[in-house]
């Protein structure tokens, strides 16, 4: 280095050179380590879907990307963007500042706004590519053949129905989820060259013998059969079981439901039928046995049913059924009352002795759960009115797996996905001979269920997995750089119109709404190039290119002070001592 | 053009009139007048330049450091506390030697707290490197900011004008302003020989070696060395363009004088009355006013002080332990004397307290009625 000391130029003590050469990086005793972390709402997500970076994308205004983001974890962004009961939602940090991320709806949002899009999957390298049979296309068969194709397997579907979907076609009312969103979905996962058998019924017109010829199997028949009520009267012809209801009305088929409609039940398929009714022009009262606090469905569903003028009758439950002369039925229900013990979780509902209600009306509708059809699974398989499985999704059969609702596990279309997906890594690993529950500790999103395909792809591809990511906690993000705002919350069609059809209800967000609720997103462990580091390091060393999405740090130059990990929002920067 | 004013509302004509196009402060008690005039004529326009209103005098000073590397005038305010603050970066400006005035209003240093005039604040920042001069009223404070631009330009060190608390920053007096024409006649636009520039991108202050370390701070001396010629040269200058001077220091009926009394600031104006009543009272007295503290005027002091046999200092400031800090100097200059004259230190006004003519006269009668030397200064405490 040079300093001028003569002429002119010595008075004042300048120097044209630079300080580069001096290694200042040296005099530190740690370094800033990009770390990278999972935010508590991928952890809370059973999908493992990329939140926080999907968020980003949408922020920054590349949809496309934010759709390739999601698609490399879950395959249903636009079904799951409308009919996720959203654990992430509860996960998210936000809630302890000030309101959650709309996670949901952005979710939606990204399939909303690249409707007109197709984007390029790339399926793995597989040099020893297996047939697998996946047995039911609803969202656990047709998720665990889409990661199945992804990891460069050949896949084919057997699907009883005409049509492919499950309990997303036939199940879940157009305006809760629109037919072409659907459709969008299906084909993409499709275009990856899963053959689709459909009018298939395995055990019927496909022996399930003939399932031997496959290297692996994924049973996932889902639970379509109402459960009986169990009460005297339940054939009449006045009483209808739920998932007929749904099912005729998802045929399209056109219905004269009645005037008056009680509905029995308090699960999601309980809303679905009421609320249907009601766009039938019918007055619907549901009657359940616990109280609405209990009930099974989503929250947002009870309220939105009450919205929509569906009446509740809590604490009762259905002894007798009868016709009467006018051809409206009686039904008597016995009151009841909760029973909270300590290691129940849920209030016990108990008879209140001699205390009855009768209600009457045109029709009854029973939505009390459903079960599933095990009449052509093998008697070793079943278990309690499920097919068997452990948690890697073997059964007892060789190289047999099944996931979805056909197994015991919480029924919602999420978690279906998530056994889709472990179902493929299961059946992967089984190929190369390794253990899958090894594996899942590796490529976990956090604690909970949700596995991460891309750190799976990762290993793979090296042979060996990498620890996984801590999960951010509140207490390590810097909310200074934050301040409060309010969630955004998705548009809703017409009061008035709500019930003229079955139009979807939830009409989504708007281009600047999905800004807003993006940039309220902390990212928590996620760097989003907000360039704290960038304008808080002392020396000057953090180099950026956020169109490359690359961030470097001189560590030449780094002292190790670090002013970048606290200035850091979102802690994506961690020190580390170096050894 | 005549106008009645205050000292504050002097300072910041002279900032005008000198086409300072920086201006970098924080509003403190009792300079804060200078500050709101000075934003008053930015928001009107009166001032072409850029008023910055920093968080702190600290960030105020690195404001005009970096500034006038571009090659501007600059110019800041403060006072005590704000000017304490400032510390750290006073030594930059000399260091990186660039031509900032600033004005001080002299007040008292806490604690305990209080507004009043003392001159300690400044006198604490004697050892920064910066020249500083002391002015005994409003006029005097105007006509040495324009001085003092033509002074720091020509040596690259940065100026302190010192003006006391409320004696001279807020007295109304009628005061002459300059025209326009006749400053920018007298002050040329500034014209740094090195900057900052775009083309040829330097950093400042880097590491040196001893020797080099060494090598600057030599060279600081030697420019502050050179300020007692520059600032008669200046001020002569001045003379010739607005008819008045001030010379580095002022004597006062000295020729017969058997007591000088020596003083900075607002004290001499009181002193001026005080001497010529006791002329009146038979004692011949005489007066010596020192305007420039750094350099020290050392020569000129040696020269005034001449064959003179008792000096009264009057310092309004006092270092503990060390006493008036004006009579410390001027001991010292006055060490190598042949005629070894009787010097004692008076510490009076101390907080702002009076100093009448009476005050003056007693002190001076004091040294009169003196035989023998008094190591220590002496403080009046009525």
């Amino acid at each position: 280095m040079k300093v001028y000391t003569e002429s002119f130029e010595l008075v004042i003590p300048i120097s044209y050179e630079s300080t580069e050469v001096i290694e200042t990086g040296k005099w530190g005793f740690q370094k800033p380590e990009t770390a990278f972390m999972t935010a508590p709402c991928e952890e809370a997500c059973p999908a493992g879907n990329p939140i926080a970076t999907f968020i980003y994308l949408i922020g920054e205004g590349k949809f496309g990307k934010a759709l390739e983001a999601v698609l490399k974890e879950n395959p249903f962004p636009g079904v799951c963007g409308r009919v996720c009961f959203h654990p992430c939602e509860s996960g998210c940090n936000r809630n302890q500042y000030d309101e959650t991320v709309s996670i949901n709806v952005l979710e939606r949002y990204v399939f909303d706004a690249t409707v007109d899009q197709s984007p390029k999957l790339h399926p793995a390298l597989n040099s020893d590519p297996k047939r697998i049979a996946v047995v039911g296309a609803g969202p656990a068969g047709l998720s665990c053949a889409y990661f199945l194709a992804l990891l460069g397997h050949k896949v084919t579907v057997f699907e009883a129905r005409q049509e492919p979907g499950g309990v997303l076609r036939w199940g879940i009312p157009e305006y809760r989820l629109p037919k072409s969103v659907l459709k969008k979905e299906i084909g993409r996962i499709l275009g990856l060259g899963i053959e689709m058998k459909t009018g298939v019924v395995v055990g019927k017109q496909f022996p399930i013998e003939s399932l031997n010829q496959f290297d692996a199997v994924f049973l996932s028949p889902g639970a379509g059969v109402s459960l009986p009520l169990g009460v005297g009267g339940e054939g009449l012809t006045r009483v209808w079981r739920g998932t007929d209801f749904l099912n005729r009305i998802n045929l399209g088929e056109k219905i004269r439901a009645g005037g008056k409609i009680i509905v029995i039940g308090g699960g999601n398929t309980a809303m679905d039928v009421a609320r249907s009714a009601r766009r039938l022009g019918s007055a619907v009262t549901i009657a359940y046995r616990r109280t609405k606090k209990e009930m099974p469905a989503v929250t947002d569903e009870v309220e939105e049913a009450e919205q929509e003028g569906v009446r509740f009758e809590v604490l009762v439950q259905p002894v007798e059924i009868r016709l009467l002369k006018n051809r409206k039925i009686r039904i008597k229900f016995q009151r009841m009352k909760l029973r909270k013990t300590s290691r129940e979780e849920r209030a016990r509902p108990i008879p209140i002795k001699g205390s009855f209600v009768i209600l009457e009306a045109d029709r009854l509708i029973t939505a009390v759960g459903e079960g599933v059809d095990l009449s052509w699974i093998p008697q070793d398989l079943r278990e309690k009115g499920f097919i068997k499985s452990v948690h890697s999704l073997e059964t007892k059969g060789r190289r047999i797996y099944a996931g979805g609702d056909a197994i015991d596990q919480q029924r919602s279309v999420v978690t279906a996905i998530c056994s889709g997906k472990r179902a493929a890594i299961s059946i992967d690993l089984s190929f190369r001979g390794q253990d899958p529950e090894e594996v899942f500790t590796k490529i976990r999103a956090g604690s909970k269920e949700g596995l991460s395909m891309e750190a799976y792809l990762k290993g793979r591809e090296r042979g060996i997995w990498e620890e996984p990511k801590g999960v951010v906690v509140y207490d390590q993000l810097n909310t200074l750089f934050f301040k409060p705002s309010e969630r955004v919350r998705t548009g809703r069609i017409d009061a008035g119109k709500t019930l003229k059809g079955f139009s979807e209800v939830h009409t989504g967000l708007s281009s600047e709404g999905a800004r807003l609720s993006a940039l309220r997103c902390f990212s928590c462990g996620t760097c989003n190039y907000c360039y704290n580091c960038y304008f808080f390091c002392p020396e000057g060393i953090v180099s950026f290119d956020p169109v490359d999405q690359t961030r470097k740090v001189d560590l030449d130059h780094c002292k190790g002070c670090g002013t970048c990990s606290r200035a850091c929002p979102r802690h994506v920067i961690e020190m580390r001592l170096i050894s | 053009m005549r106008e009645f004013m205050t000292g504050n509302h002097a300072v910041a004509h002279a900032v005008r009139l000198c086409r300072t196009p920086l201006i970098a402060a924080y509003p403190i008690t009792p300079q804060t007048p200078i500050y709101e005039k000075l934003s008053e004529w930015e928001a009107s326009g009166v001032i072409k330049g850029i008023m910055m209103r920093t968080e702190s005098e600290h960030s105020a000073m690195a404001s005009c450091i970096a500034a006038s590397l571009t090659g501007v005038r600059t110019f800041t305010a403060t006072s005590s506390q704000g000017l304490a603050l400032m510390h750290e970066m006073l030594h930059f400006a000399a260091g990186c030697r660039v031509p900032v005035v600033m004005a001080n209003v002299n007040r008292l240093l806490s604690a305990p707290w209080g507004f009043w005039a003392d001159q300690l604040d400044s006198l604490s920042q004697r050892d920064t490197g910066w020249i500083q001069l002391y002015c005994e009223n409003g006029q005097e404070a105007l006509d040495s900011v324009i001085q003092a631009y033509k002074v720091a330009e020509q040596v690259y060190l940065p100026v302190m004008i010192s003006l006391e608390a409320f004696f001279v920053s807020h007295f109304m007096e009628p005061m002459e302003i300059p025209d326009q024409e006749a400053v920018d006649g007298f002050l040329p636009p500034m014209n740094l020989p090195h900057r900052f520039d775009m083309e040829k991108p330097g950093f400042l202050v880097p590491v040196v070696p001893s020797e080099l370390y060494r090598k600057y701070r030599h060279m600081a001396q030697t420019a502050m060395d050179s300020v007692k010629e520059v600032a008669v040269r200046v001020d002569q200058e001045f003379k010739e363009g607005f008819g008045r001077s001030y010379g580095i220091v002022e004597s006062v009926m000295m020729e017969d004088a058997e007591i000088i009394i020596v003083t900075a600031g607002s004290i001499t104006s009181t002193a001026r009355v005080a001497v010529r009543a006791l002329r009146e009272q038979g004692h011949r007295s005489g007066l010596l006013k020192i305007r420039y503290f750094r350099p020290f005027p050392r020569e000129a002091v040696q020269q005034a002080l001449r064959g003179k046999k008792k000096i009264a200092v009057i310092d309004r400031n006092n270092s503990i332990g060390g006493g008036g800090i004006f009579c410390q100097e001027l001991r010292a200059a006055m060490v190598h004397s042949s005629d070894h004259p009787l010097i004692y230190s008076y510490v009076a006004g101390i907080g702002g307290t009076d100093v009448t003519p009476e005050v003056i006269q007693k002190i001076a009668l004091d040294a009169i009625h003196r035989t023998g030397p008094v190591d220590e200064s002496i403080w009046i405490m009525e």
